[in-house]
């Protein structure tokens, strides 16, 4: 195996993390998002996510179901440890009134962590074909940009910097391309490994887009607002993948 | 036997299986706000697993028709909520239940029953190929409407409904998939211009049902990690039990 298809990874990977800069647009201006506006970054993400999903649970399993089903319990188990070994299961990342000093660090943890999945995700469509890993690391790069949103919002909020904010939001994402790349190097190796894999990324971004950023968003914009971006950005998702032969 | 007979029969068959959703529904002893979460929580996760499903046939045969019979189907509910909204809640009556509850039960109905009609066009399509694959089709079907039916009855039961009545709605709401696949069958060339659009409508039609009325309701009342858990592994589910099938 040449280094070629590795550093496509690497660097498609790396676009998309860095796009995560662009959500501290607000912020720079100095307009700070609205609740709503941040509502709808939520369902934004969380629609782009479950499209995500969608692609993998059609694209990545190549009829393997039971692995591909026990890889989606690995994923949901493995969001539940982490967030029950972090103490961030009952963070509301969004709700900025009521959190408390160290919920700065456990947004950027829960972040992180969040990264890494979707960096599974890309590792696991570039295995399936670059054209498809391209569509995906394109869908998460827009993805990224309302979760740095949200995140810079929360940082700024603590008194953080804009610039400080940008570089951690941004930093927060390092964890998609170290395992887009490793996911995508071990699949390589092991393709047997990929209805497994894929599975565990299906699993862990529902999981997550259903844990993490919808039902906060439905307080702040209201139900149908909420229902409309998150399908639209389904919508979206569906038809890039469908770009990619 | 006549073939129209026949595809009529089988078709019929797959309707009356529908029913077979409410039986789990028997063992559900009382009924409290925790269940209607956790009951809307499956019924969402296995109308979108379905919708994924609809989505992955209805962009066979056309990406951007199934994309565009999606926003019909959105535009189809919200036009629905709004006509509802102009009844004063307590003349709308459904069952033991008036007001809110009638309304999600009536919307829950409507929508199951419209995604119906795509797939008796659906089923008729296929069966345009000869009747030979009939029996396996069929079955096929029929087993995919089982959960549509635990779906209907999760939303009806917890307001009150009894199972018997939850297995009668469920039926009902498949009709017309062998009323549809009849003409589908007859003018196989027609329907299969129609059908990607009659596929994403009903996909976007239970997305969003899903997204503005049930997955609301299940955070509102249930715990948001065991929402999640139960929406994620309901989805993922419906998607391998149907790429099984
Ligand atoms: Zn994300
Ligand atoms: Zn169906």
């Amino acid at each position: 195996m040449t280094l070629e298809p590795y550093s496509e990874v690497l660097l498609f990977s790396s676009l998309a993390a860095a796009t995560a800069v662009l959500g501290i647009a607000p912020e720079a201006f100095g307009r700070a998002p609205s609740r709503a506006a941040i509502g709808w970054a939520n369902a934004l993400a969380c629609g782009l996510m479950i499209g995500v999903a969608y692609v993998l649970l059609t694209e990545g399993l190549s009829g393997a179901l039971i692995a591909g089903g026990l890889g989606t319990l690995l994923g949901v188990g493995f969001v539940r440890a982490s967030h029950a070994a972090a103490g961030t299961g009952e963070l509301d990342v969004d709700r900025l009134e009521s959190s408390g000093p160290g919920d700065g660090y456990k947004a950027i943890l829960v972040d992180a962590l969040h990264a890494a999945d979707e960096g599974v995700a890309i590792g696991v469509a570039m295995a399936v074909s670059m054209p498809l890993g391209i569509a995906m690391a394109a869908t998460l790069a827009v993805h990224n940009i309302p979760e740095a949103m949200v995140l810079s919002t929360v940082l700024t909020r603590r008194g953080l910097s804009v610039p400080r904010a940008a570089v951690v939001t941004v930093a927060v994402n390092a964890s998609q391309v170290v395992l887009a790349v490793a996911s995508f190097g071990v699949l390589g190796f092991v393709p047997g490994a990929l209805p497994v894999v894929a599975g565990f990324a299906v699993g862990a971004l529902m999981y997550r887009s259903l844990v993490e950023l919808l039902p906060e968003s439905y307080h702040q914009a209201g139900e149908t607002s909420i229902a409309v971006v998150t399908l639209l950005a389904m919508g979206v998702v569906v038809f890039l993948a469908g770009v990619a032969p | 036997m006549n073939e129209v007979l026949l595809v009529f029969l089988y078709a019929l068959f797959t309707a009356v299986a529908t029913g077979f959703g409410a039986i789990p529904f028997a063992f559900v002893r009382e009924i409290s706000e925790r269940v209607t979460a956790y009951s809307s929580a499956i019924a969402g996760g296995l109308m979108l697993g379905a919708s994924f499903g609809l989505v992955a046939e209805g962009t066979v045969y056309g990406r951007g028709e199934t994309l565009i019979g999606a926003l019909l189907g959105v535009a189809f509910i919200l036009v629905t909520q709004l006509l509802l909204r102009e009844y004063d809640s307590q003349d709308l009556v459904f069952g033991a239940a008036t007001g809110e509850g009638a309304k999600k039960m009536l919307l829950m109905v409507i929508v199951m029953t419209v995604h119906s009609f795509a797939e008796g066009v659906a089923v008729g399509v296929s069966f345009g190929g000869g009747v030979t694959l009939g029996a396996v089709i069929t079955i096929a079907i029929a087993l995919h409407n089982v959960p549509e039916g635990v779906a209907i009855s999760a939303v009806l039961r917890p307001q009150g409904v009894s199972v018997a009545r939850c297995a009668g709605w469920s039926v009902f709401s498949s009709l017309p998939q062998p009323l549809m696949a009849v003409p589908a069958f007859l003018f196989v060339e027609t329907f299969r211009t129609a059908l990607p659009y009659g596929l994403g409508f009903a996909a976007g039609a239970m997305v969003f049902m899903v997204l503005v009325e049930l997955l609301p309701e299940a955070y509102e009342h249930g715990d948001r990690a065991q929402v999640a858990t139960v929406a994620t592994l309901s989805a993922v589910g419906m998607v391998l039990f149907q790429q099984w099938l």
